[in-house]
């Protein structure tokens, strides 16, 4: 669909915004994004779609005072306009007194993979043919919905201490809820490669679930012990993350981890981490300040270690930059793009066999923060719950509405699954985890499907 | 730019369209944050490009790009049949599109001050005088105030002859004062959360909204809440302000009436609906008190414009009739599939994306009273006020949502103050126990500018009008 334009047009559109006159500092963040995505609902493709961005954001900064203008005009004359735009906003702002300075020129780490060619180059015609594998696998009286996507990014940061990094990337991801008669199923896969994306293995997964997911049961609504796959997992850890793991929320007070440094916060089997540079997960090596992506460990043996950090919020802490600066403005300052909970030694059927009374969950839907510093969500379960009993799976049950402290949850796991999977969200953020097997989970209220 | 949406359809009914449509679109934005006296977001955006829809041999493609030469629109027309072709590969009922007349026109919101063009170092010494007041309130840790702009030009072109150009423009602001104590931290806003009251207007309606003399009040609240007690857990009569009463009709009511998720189009992420097209004018929704519509005609909403994406004119269409479901937010594609007409719900997220079902301005329509009188005619009850939380099964049946502040009602008086309230319930229900509804004095007309669907995903905005109401018989404080 579309060619990348490479580091050097890259770097010509930056410089036209970094020769801006008459301010202390410039960054610039460009981006160019192509990709498609077969969307099918009732086991037909209903909403496919073809796109191509580009991004230039410009941050100003004169005399502390900081301005930012993002346009989609991806010429050097879109750059110079961005650049006087953000200008103008600068001196209008108040002078900031924690302004870390831009980040100074480092070497970036390199990544080799992250971009693949084909699936850069993945054509309707083909992921077409991936849902059409997908679908193949369910049988009469079932359907499939879902969205199969591929795509490609380049990014860069340039600045005026003469930092520039760039990075191209790709993604594939399909996802997959199977439906039928009164049960459903849901399965996904993300990988940098489309090449590693087995369509007919996510639909046959799905299709499994709706199967065993028929003439789901009533369960009266309290404390199970609960085994979580991957995806309901990913749930907890994400909504930790956005509560807690921000520098600059730790700084202020705000998070559940504010003053916890070196505390036990939850089991000592818990090890939480972010690694952009990882092979099992999609990243890029530098964060949006240009700062360099490093390993930062959140959580280990159940104790806090420490947030992570832009360079401001480092300031603040009086620390240095972790390398996850977020896209300006962030005024919520840093964030964990790329998760993982350490695996453990279980597998699920261990886990199972383990429960004496309690549920299978394969994802939870539309949840929400109840209480921030309690670390307390709510939301349903979704696509395949199941009763297990004396060690075996007994029936699938009526979804259920959890609201339950994911600290709490953390400080009960008693086994930890020994894979994981990549959980992919919209842009590249992701977590990585396994299935946990947890002792006490609060249901509240149950649905009526 | 309607010549360069026109281009496009050309293109695309030469690469092989049955059907095409494009949209032009240009969207500016500006966003203000200061906390604490600090600038924390200073920024303006500028999006533009073109998207192109096309139907072949009873498929949908749609491919859109921000590079607008004659040759990028030529190879995105290309690339969007070739999509639409390669939906082929699973067959199906091909989509056949409701015929509704072209129209040509053009269309903008009314606005009495550009607030692009009002200097920026006036909306700054507002923002930062707000928040100054709320740092002044004893025990506030933060005050924080912000302003929203938005100005999309969009321009519609199809081959069957429409032509429309529309310009929207939204303004919004508020405060938020967040107070924080011994592992406790909370939050009152004014006029509303999430950044305030946002409504299709100009900078006139900043000038409204009083957010500098609600510092005191809103600050002070949040200070009161640290030292509150948690919202007791109990089945009691829950009196919502209008602010609230807005997210339950949102996510209780616009959700489920989209045709799309009862047709199972969003099955696999937003989800379905427990409502069928068998329930027209049979199914229950609420009480008698109950009447809703879907309003673009409107004005000053966020759902509000003349024309919905694929250039059907605006409406207003009832939803539910004194408790009684009767129509569907739908499109050209699906109102035929169960016999109707579309209800002009079909709305895209800029240029890049493609139009799906969305709310306009899902409303609750008045019926009598104050807020003042329906708290009076309450012997013991709750009152909430101002939304945190929301979630909600995929279906639309079973529903959590948090608010700011509560207080209890006793014998028709406001009394203590309950921090972290929230509330449960099952959708038709709680609809049903509604006995009081407040008049048109207390009707407000809000803004959603945060509703995410679709894949790839979107986010619309769009606005809710109703005034407080009370419901019987509901569980508060869930644990």
């Amino acid at each position: 669909m579309a060619d990348p334009v490479g580091p050097d047009e890259v770097r010509a559109v930056a410089e036209a915004a970094l020769e801006l006159p008459g301010a202390d500092g410039v960054e610039v963040l460009l981006m160019h994004e192509w990709g498609g995505l077969t969307r099918f609902a009732n086991s037909a493709i209903h909403q496919s779609t073809g796109r191509e961005d580009t991004g230039v954001r410009v941050r100003v900064v004169t005399e502390a005072r900081t301005g930012v203008t993002a346009t989609n005009d991806f010429s050097k004359e879109g750059a110079r306009s961005a650049a006087a735009s953000a200008l103008e906003m600068a001196r209008v702002a108040a002078p900031d007194p924690l302004y870390p300075g831009l980040a100074q020129k480092a070497p970036v780490p390199e990544r080799p993979g992250g971009f693949d060619e084909a699936t850069a180059a993945t054509t309707p015609e083909q992921r077409a043919e991936g849902v059409a594998a997908l679908v193949g696998e369910l049988r009469k009286g079932f359907r499939a919905a879902g969205a199969f996507e591929t795509g490609a990014v380049e990014i860069a940061l340039a600045n005026t201490e003469g930092q520039f990094c760039y990075a191209p990337y790709t993604q594939s991801t399909i996802s997959t809820v199977v439906a039928g008669g009164d049960g459903s199923g849901t399965a996904e896969k993300a990988a940098s490669r489309v090449q590693d994306i087995d369509p007919a293995a996510v639909g046959a997964r799905a299709y499994r679930k709706a199967r065993e997911s028929q003439r789901p049961q009533d369960v009266e609504p309290g404390r199970y012990e609960v085994v979580l796959e991957p995806m309901a997992v990913d749930t907890l850890v994400s909504f930790l993350s956005y509560l807690g793991f921000g520098g600059r929320a730790i700084a202020e007070g705000r998070s559940p981890f504010s003053g916890k440094e070196g505390q036990r916060v939850c089991g000592p089997s818990i090890y939480i981490y972010d690694d952009a540079l990882s092979p099992d997960t999609i990243g890029i090596p530098f964060d949006f300040e240009g700062t360099p992506k490093r390993k930062a460990s959140l959580i280990e043996e159940g104790v806090f270690v420490s947030g992570v950090h832009d360079r401001r919020s480092a300031k603040m802490a009086g620390t240095g930059s972790t390398g996850h600066a977020l896209p300006p403005p962030s005024p919520e300052g840093a964030f964990p793009l790329n998760l993982f909970l350490q695996t453990g030694d279980a597998t699920v059927e261990q886990m199972i066999a383990a429960t004496k009374r309690g549920l299978l969950i394969t994802r939870f839907h539309y949840s929400n923060v109840v209480h921030p510093i309690e670390t307390t969500i709510t939301g349903m379960t979704r696509d395949g719950t199941w009763l297990i009993e004396g060690g075996e799976i007994r029936h699938p049950v009526k979804n259920l509405r959890f609201t339950q402290s994911i600290l709490e949850a953390l400080s009960n796991v008693e086994m930890i699954g020994r894979e994981s999977e990549l959980a992919s969200e919209f842009f590249f953020a992701a977590s990585r985890v396994p299935a946990l097997k947890i002792s006490s989970f609060n249901f509240i209220s149950a649905s009526d499907h | 730019m309607l010549e360069v949406a026109q281009q496009a359809v050309d293109a695309a009914r030469r690469a092989g369209a049955d059907y095409a449509d494009a949209r032009f679109v240009s969207t500016e934005s500006e966003t203000l944050t200061v906390r604490n006296q600090e600038m924390e977001t200073l920024n303006r955006g500028l999006s533009q490009g073109i998207g192109i829809r096309v139907l072949t041999g009873g498929y949908w493609g749609f491919a859109a790009t921000a590079r607008t030469t004659p040759e990028d629109i030529e190879r995105t027309a290309g690339l969007a049949v070739s999509i639409a072709r390669a939906a082929s590969r699973l067959p199906m009922e091909p989509i056949r599109l409701a015929e509704v007349a072209p129209a040509r026109g053009s269309w903008s919101t009314s606005v009495l001050e550009d607030p692009f063009t009002v200097p920026l170092d006036e909306k700054v010494a507002l923002l930062m005088e707000a928040s100054r007041r709320l740092q002044g309130v004893p025990g506030v840790t933060f005050g924080e105030a912000s302003m929203d702009f938005l100005r999309r030009r969009s321009s519609f072109a199809s081959n069957e002859g429409a032509a429309i150009e529309q310009t929207i423009v939204h303004s919004g602001g508020g405060i938020e004062a967040t107070a924080l104590s011994d592992g406790e931290m909370q939050r009152r806003s004014f006029p509303n959360s999430f950044r305030g009251h946002i409504r299709a207007a100009g900078y006139e309606h900043i000038r409204t909204l009083g957010l500098v003399e609600e510092t005191e009040r809103t600050g002070r609240e949040a200070v009161e809440l640290l030292s509150a007690k948690d919202c007791p857990s109990e089945v009691t009569t829950l009196v919502l302000d209008s602010n609230q009463v807005i997210l339950q009709v949102h996510e209780s009511v616009g959700h489920p009436l989209e045709l799309d998720r009862v047709l199972k189009m969003e099955e696999a992420y937003a989800g379905t609906s427990f409502v069928s097209p068998e329930d027209r004018g049979k199914l229950r929704y609420g009480s008698d008190l109950v009447t809703i519509t879907a309003d673009a005609t409107l004005a000053g909403g966020l759902g509000s414009f003349a024309f919905d994406d694929e250039g059907v004119p605006a409406q207003r269409v009832t939803l539910i009739d004194r408790g009684i479901f009767q129509e569907f937010l739908s499109s050209r594609e699906t109102a035929p599939v169960v016999g109707g007409r579309s209800t002009a719900a079909m709305r895209a997220d800029g240029w890049e994306n493609l139009p799906l079902i969305r709310m306009t301005n899902i409303n609750l329509e008045p019926g009598e009273g104050t807020l003042a009188e329906i708290i009076g005619d309450t012997k013991d009850g709750i009152f909430m006020t101002t939304n945190t939380s929301w979630s909600i099964d995929d279906k639309r049946v079973n529903f959590q949502f948090g608010c700011e502040l509560a207080r209890r009602i006793r014998d028709g008086r406001l009394a203590e103050v309950y921090r972290n309230p929230n509330y449960a319930g099952i959708t038709t229900q709680f609809w049903g126990s509604c006995d009081a509804v407040g008049g048109a004095e207390e009707w407000v007309l809000w803004g959603t500018p945060n509703c995410g669907k679709g894949q790839p995903g979107q986010v619309a905005r769009v606005g809710h009008g109703a005034p407080p109401a009370r419901f019987r018989d509901v569980q508060v404080g869930v644990r």
